[in-house]
């Protein structure tokens, strides 16, 4: 059972002040793509910086690829990568450098980290952008060279925070090709997006937060069946509308 | 009284309102501040006055005189007055980003940039207004109009300076790209300030016995019939300074026709869109490079090639910390010229220069980390990332005080010895107070690192006056001669220096 799940949350809460994450129950299976959605100040963000590591939940357990986060942390962030939705980036590094650091950070070999980075950069076309520093890049560019970072160590689990805002429409099908491709191969993705039709088409699974708390989860034909159908747009509105 | 919207007045009015809010609420100044400055300024009318009021009438060879010292700080003001007006344009033109806004309105091209650099003029010139206002002003009451026309004075010479910063400017742009442009005037910016420094440590940088053939050399060229004489047109701006009606018209005109030439020419330079053909030229001209990586280095060493990548890539930054170094002249030509008594004012400098550079360093190495939540989010250990942070600021520092140190150990070996003592623990205490008290921060707020943050500015500054004091009396104390009096001294200092790193410690909050 564990060897399937790559990431669980159990009875997760988070508070500043009011509550943002409450008894968070959450699974997310390995080689599937699972949406998070919610309204805005739902806990979406909250939950993905506790499952990276960056905040300690309140209460609750956080198992990623069967690791405790809180008893192992270097061994759980070892299999994962967290892409917020404002890219972490340095702007006086080239984009090589940067891949170059963050392999550091993961302690990616040599043998492994150059033919990858190279790949990676050549995929997400930033290789003609080489001896530029990523001060100049446009936003797309930068949120791809992130993109880059996150994959270079190969990770298990790939946790993204508004991974498409602010992307033309190229930029977003090559992220979103590289999400597939991830995911094909055996990887795991978590991602929050407010661009509904991209978790219609992308997703396997999606889960509705709201409030903190998880209120719906299931397919899209499974959240469907919940409420009057349509579109996900419709089934998102009815489920988190106040009446 | 407001301007009709859409004039140039109401205009007018917008961009000091800007100026106000970049430059007057930025500040973070209390309420209570803006009334005492207020008085304070009042306050030195009446000193103003009170010193001035019978003063005897000026023959003139002495108003030649005054018109030259006038002259040679008017270039001084120069220098200030070119450094903000460079900074002014590239704010005002490429960084605020309400061109587009204002060119796509009804507003005349040429107004719009009339009112710019003229408001960027009279921004420059405020505060060198304020500054003179007292004297000029007490001029009036005790029968000396004719020192209005320093305020005249004052406003055409900001506004050349401003005109010939903003074509400067332009130039800049079209050649390096506005963000580079905005470096430079960062870094001339910052030089200025070193600029009057080192002028006014001239007499330290000097060899000896140069003073007196300085001194030799300026009354040959001031001489009757030279270059520089009194009566040499030189002095022009001066002498309009003394209230001489033709050479305040002269400057006037001069400054008016600067102003229209670079309105008319920034105008142009915008209506021709050659800001915009900078990004194209600049695409065009660079080489594809292949840039290779080099992976599989440990975690400390990809962290200290990164933090000095970064460093030395911003140059505005590493100006801001370097020009602590021009500091290290005047000690340094001390060391030079072995001056025995002089070894422990030397041996306290180098100790505060060190620690002072390091505390920049680690500011900018710990405290303006630009991807906190990577380096979090990663499994390296924090306690590896740290050591290499700290190693990243004390390293350079070490490095380049060891050469003044092994200079001082090869002419005498204690009091060498000694101050490499100071300055290793100085570095190395900024360093940890550094890491122990910093608090997460915008690189782009160096210049305001210290507010906000009191309690380690205080620990860090007595501290480092604590090593520098320490490094004093141990040297004074290893001089022949000298009575165990300083011996007691430096073991004080030394405790005080030694009790803020514990409460540094004791205090500590942990950071990227």
């Amino acid at each position: 059972m564990t060897a399937a799940i790559a990431l669980h949350l159990h009875d997760v809460s988070k508070h500043f002040g009011r509550p943002a994450v409450e008894h968070l129950e959450l699974t997310v299976r390995r080689g599937e793509l699972y949406a998070l959605l919610g309204p805005n100040g739902a806990g979406k963000t909250t939950t993905l910086r506790m499952v990276a590591g960056l905040l300690a939940p309140d209460g609750g357990r956080i198992e990623v690829m069967g690791i405790d986060m809180a008893t192992q942390p270097a061994a759980a962030k070892q299999t994962i990568a967290y892409l917020p939705d404002d890219p972490m980036l340095y702007d006086k590094l080239k984009p090589m450098e940067y891949l170059e650091f963050v392999a550091g950070l993961w302690g990616v070999s040599a043998k492994d980290a150059a033919p990858r980075a190279t790949e990676l950069l050549d995929w997400l076309d930033l290789s003609k952008h080489g001896h530029e520093l990523t001060e100049g890049f446009s936003r797309g560019m930068k949120q791809k060279l992130a993109l880059a970072g996150a994959l270079i160590h190969a990770p298990q689990l790939l946790i993204l925070d508004e991974p498409l805002t602010g992307l033309d429409a190229a930029a977003a099908r090559q992220v979103k090709d590289l999400l597939l491709h991830h995911v094909e191969a055996g990887g795991t993705v978590i991602l929050t997006t407010h661009i509904l039709e991209v978790a219609e088409r992308m997703a396997q699974r999606i889960g509705i937060i709201q409030h903190g708390r998880l209120i719906a989860e299931g397919t899209l034909d499974e959240l469907r069946a919940r409420t009057d159908g349509g579109t996900l747009e419709d089934v998102f509105l009815q489920l988190t509308s106040p009446a | 009284m407001r301007g009709k919207p859409g004039s140039a007045v109401w205009l007018l009015q917008h961009e000091l309102r800007m100026f106000w809010f970049n430059n007057g609420r930025r500040t973070n100044r209390r309420n209570w501040l803006a009334p005492v400055l207020v008085a304070g300024w009042l306050g030195l009318h009446g000193l103003a006055y009170f010193l001035l009021h019978d003063m005897p009438d000026v023959p003139a060879p002495v108003v030649q005189f005054v018109a030259m010292a006038a002259t040679v700080l008017l270039v001084v003001l120069a220098t200030f007055m070119f450094s903000s007006g460079l900074k002014a344009s590239v704010d005002s033109l490429f960084e605020r980003g309400d061109v587009d806004l204002l060119l796509s309105s009804p507003l005349p091209s040429r107004s719009i940039f009339t009112v710019r650099l003229g408001a960027m003029t009279l921004g420059v010139a405020i505060v060198y207004l304020a500054l003179a206002a007292p004297i000029v002003n007490a001029g009036l009451f005790i029968g000396h109009p004719e020192w209005l026309a320093i305020y005249a004075v004052i406003l055409a010479w900001s506004t050349i300076w401003c005109a010939l910063a903003m074509l400067l400017t332009l130039l800049l742009v079209r050649v390096l790209g506005a963000r580079k442009t905005r470096v430079v005037a960062q870094v001339l910016s910052a030089i200025a300030g070193a600029f009057l420094f080192l002028l006014a440590q001239a007499q330290n940088l000097l060899p000896l016995g140069t003073t007196a053939s300085l001194q030799d050399m300026i009354a040959h060229h001031i001489a009757p019939g030279s270059i520089f004489a009194p009566d040499s047109n030189l002095w022009w701006a001066g002498r309009a300074v003394t209230g001489s009606a033709v050479h305040l018209l002269g400057l006037a005109c001069a400054a008016l026709a600067l102003f229209l030439f670079t309105v008319q020419f920034t105008h142009g330079f915008f209506v021709r869109g050659l800001q915009q053909a900078v990004s194209t030229v600049r695409a065009r001209g660079k080489p594809a490079a292949v840039v290779q990586g080099r992976f599989g280095r440990s975690l400390l060493h990809v962290v200290l090639r990164k933090e000095w990548r970064l460093i030395a890539r911003d140059p505005h930054l590493l100006s801001q910390v370097l020009l602590q170094l021009l500091y290290l002249l005047p000690l340094g030509f001390l060391i030079l010229r072995s001056e025995q008594h002089a070894a422990p004012g030397v041996g306290a400098g180098l100790t505060m220069l060190a620690a002072s550079l390091t505390t920049s360093l680690t500011w900018i190495i710990v405290a303006a980390e630009d991807a906190p939540d990577l380096l979090q989010a990663s499994p390296a250990a924090m306690r590896v990332i740290r050591r290499a942070k700290v190693a990243a600021a004390v390293l350079p520092i070490l490095a380049l005080a060891a050469i003044p140190l092994v200079w001082a150990v090869a002419h005498d070996a204690a009091t060498g010895l000694l101050m490499s003592f100071t300055v290793v623990a100085a570095t190395l205490c900024a360093a940890l107070t550094g890491l122990w008290q910093g608090r997460p921060a915008a690189r782009s707020s160096f210049s305001r690192r210290a507010k906000g943050n009191w309690v380690a500015t205080v620990v860090d500054l007595v501290g480092t006056l604590g090593w520098a004091a320490t490094g004093f009396v141990l040297i004074r104390a290893a001089s022949p001669g000298q009575s165990a009096y300083d011996a007691r001294w430096a073991g004080i200092s030394l405790a005080l220096a030694l009790l803020t790193l514990l409460l540094a410690w004791g205090t500590r909050r942990r950071i990227g």
